[in-house]
């Protein structure tokens, strides 16, 4: 069997010092192979957030153990994080994180530039991948010109210009209505299936995290239950939710 | 993957962070311009001072060397009590005898003439001046190093029959008589009326502000009969030339030793003369004006240094302003050096912008000072480097603080930022 892309062994994370402290996760062992499209649930609280952000390289556990496919994470320094995070990892997150008054289009080149790509090339895989989310007309807009679902849509592209094996949502359809949530959705699906980026989702929305193939839920710090899922079809959901009363991108 | 993809090792392109550094200054004018005038005081607050300095080092130089090289003045001095001794020209006598033993036995002087001064009023036709009126024999102008511009010295036969003749410094000249020729014209002094004979060149000021050029020059011995009623081969002063720079020292030493023995004095008691040189005067001046550089070059950079606290102040702002967009590129993979430098370049651009602004504005106000009080000033290329190089510094010096305050962000925290 091919190893686990994501592997975390008795990871826990301890917050605060002395005699406050808050055990955040407690014995997290988790495998997560290449491919799969996870959805982390659970109540504010939970530690859901906590696991992200571990995953995510921008938090190191308190103890135990991280893998990112070759690589051990948990005792890199923070640049050593950083270089991960660029290589390996695609964030969107709920509140879209772009860099105000930049253009769609140097908001996608952002990741590239601190991989040291040089600007043609930097911009053609931007545009590439723009048009792939499918806002090649919005390339040159800034984020206070463009819609939620369109912004979040600039963010998945720049989570994707890498070609990072992994993405990380955290909470992407948290300010969408429902209609943009499953086309966000049904795009996260689709890049899942035709070019197997391994997507970790982290929701509180239960529709939303039909939609993933695995369903890891957090209590207290402690995965509670993972269970493998028949993934419903976001594309078909935004079909059954019929005609939308305006065009979501005639904005 | 290719070298410039490996991620590592490889800071973002200077390029990039100017033009990021750039848009970060457009999107805050007001407050960027603030920010570059503290800078902008600063810089050229050092231009002006370093301008200034120099210049007024190379005018006093300049004024020295037009007192004449090598030169070293005795005069008589007052040898009644040692605590408070006398003014010059009080008590000691100094005669043109002494001048004459001093250039026949000291080695390494080579030329001394008498000198008489006063101060006298001088009359031609409708006008009436107050100016200096010298005596002195012909080789004075040599060794005062006074060129002769129009006409001639006075002769030998002039001095010996103590011929009513003068020559006129060039501002007396221009008092008297304007733009007209001078030479053959009469000139009167008290009583007695003087020809001119000659007009010398310009010189300037002496360093302590005297008009070097307000003055008329006849021989000693006219002076003494016509002038100032004084016995015979008495003098004010004996200019004694040393015949090189170097050695001003041993001369003083020589002319020091013959003098006591002429005049009756053992060594180690207070002598009835006084001896100066050009030296002294040299490093009295350079001393003062060190003392005032160093003051107003601190000055300065107190104003730089207030100037980049202000850049600090408008870093710490913008760093804490840009918490989340530091979070963000944090996330997406930007190193500790990556954000340091985005910020550091920043504040260097800040202060670089106040650098060559200020650089500008300094030369602008030494040109008008310039030519407002009609001094020479000189900036030398090596200040114009000096100021941006300052500037330079300031910014990677008061930017470092803040620039490092981002690069330590926790990008959690930072992105949580509102």
């Amino acid at each position: 069997m091919e190893a686990p892309l994501i592997e975390l062994d008795h990871v826990e994370k301890d917050y605060g010092t002395g005699s406050v402290v808050v055990r955040a996760l407690i014995d997290v062992n988790l495998r997560v192979a290449r491919g799969e499209f996870v959805a982390i649930v659970g109540t504010s609280g939970s530690g859901k957030s906590t696991m992200m952000n571990i995953i995510g390289c921008l938090d190191r556990p308190t103890r135990g153990r991280y893998r990112l496919g070759p690589v051990d994470v948990g005792g890199r320094s923070n640049d050593g994080r950083a270089i991960v995070r660029n290589r390996m990892l695609g964030f969107i997150f709920q509140g879209y994180n772009l860099l105000p008054r930049t253009t769609a289009l140097e908001n996608v080149e952002l990741p590239l530039v601190y991989r040291g790509v040089k600007k043609r090339d930097r911009r053609r895989r931007a545009e590439q991948t723009l048009q792939e989310v499918g806002l090649e007309s919005r390339m040159h807009h800034k984020p206070n010109q463009l819609s939620g679902g369109q912004q979040q849509r600039v963010a998945i592209a720049r989570a994707l210009v890498t070609e990072p094996p992994v993405l990380l949502a955290d909470e992407p359809t948290g300010n969408l209505d429902t209609r943009t949530s499953y086309e966000v959705l049904a795009l996260l699906q689709k890049l899942n299936q035709t070019s197997a980026i391994t997507i970790v989702l982290v929701t509180h929305e239960a529709d939303i995290a039909a939609c993933a193939s695995r369903i890891i839920t957090m209590r207290d710090g402690r995965i509670r239950s993972d269970v493998g899922n028949a993934p419903s079809d976001a594309a078909r959901l935004l079909r059954e939710l019929g005609e939308p009363r305006s065009l979501p991108d005639s904005a | 993957m290719t070298r410039a993809e490996s991620g590592g090792g490889m800071l973002v392109g200077f390029g990039n962070a100017l033009s990021l550094a750039f848009s970060a200054i457009v999107r805050a004018k007001v407050r960027a311009v603030l920010t570059v005038l503290g800078i902008l005081v600063g810089v050229a607050a050092v231009v002006i001072v370093t301008a200034l300095g120099t210049g007024v080092q190379e005018r006093i130089t300049s004024q020295i060397k037009s007192l004449g090289s090598n030169m070293i003045w005795v005069f008589p001095q007052s040898n009644q009590s040692s605590g408070a001794r006398g003014a010059r020209g009080g008590g000691g006598r100094l005669t043109e005898n002494d001048g004459k033993a001093i250039l026949r036995e000291a080695t390494s002087v080579t030329a001394v003439v008498p000198y008489m001064q006063a101060q006298a009023q001088v009359v031609v036709a409708d006008r009436n001046i107050a100016t200096t009126v010298a005596g002195s024999t012909r080789a004075y102008f040599d060794v005062r190093g006074f060129t002769i511009a129009t006409g001639a010295n006075f002769t030998d036969t002039d001095e010996r029959t103590k011929a009513k003749v003068c020559l006129l410094g060039q501002t007396a000249k221009e008092n008297l008589f304007g733009n007209q020729d001078a030479v053959g014209q009469v000139i009167r002094i008290g009583r007695y009326p003087f020809r001119v004979v000659g007009v010398l060149a310009g010189k300037g000021q002496t360093p302590g502000g005297e008009d070097q050029d307000d003055r008329v020059v006849m021989p000693v011995g006219t002076f003494r009969a016509r002038v100032s009623p004084t016995a015979p081969g008495r003098v004010h002063v004996l200019l004694v030339s040393a015949s090189d720079a170097r050695t001003v020292n041993r001369a003083i030493d020589q002319v020091d030793a013959i003098l006591r023995q002429r005049h009756g004095i053992e060594p180690g008691k207070e002598p009835d003369f006084g001896i100066r040189s050009q030296a002294e005067f040299l490093k009295t001046q350079e001393e003062i004006l060190g003392t005032l550089k160093a003051l107003l070059i601190g000055i300065a950079l107190v104003a730089l240094g207030v100037g980049g606290i202000g850049v600090m102040n408008i870093m710490l702002v913008s760093v804490t302003e840009r918490t989340r967009e530091i979070g963000i590129r944090m996330a997406i993979g930007a190193r500790e050096a990556d954000v340091r430098f985005q910020f550091l370049v920043e504040a260097v651009m800040l202060c670089a912008l106040g650098g060559v602004a200020g650089t500008a504005v300094g030369i602008g106000v030494i040109y008008a000072m310039a030519r407002a009080l009609g001094w020479s000033m000189l900036l030398p290329p090596a200040a114009l480097v000096v100021a941006l190089a300052t500037s330079f510094g300031t910014g990677i010096f008061f930017g470092f603080w803040p620039a490092r305050r981002a690069s330590r962000l926790d990008p959690i925290e930072a992105l949580r930022h509102e």
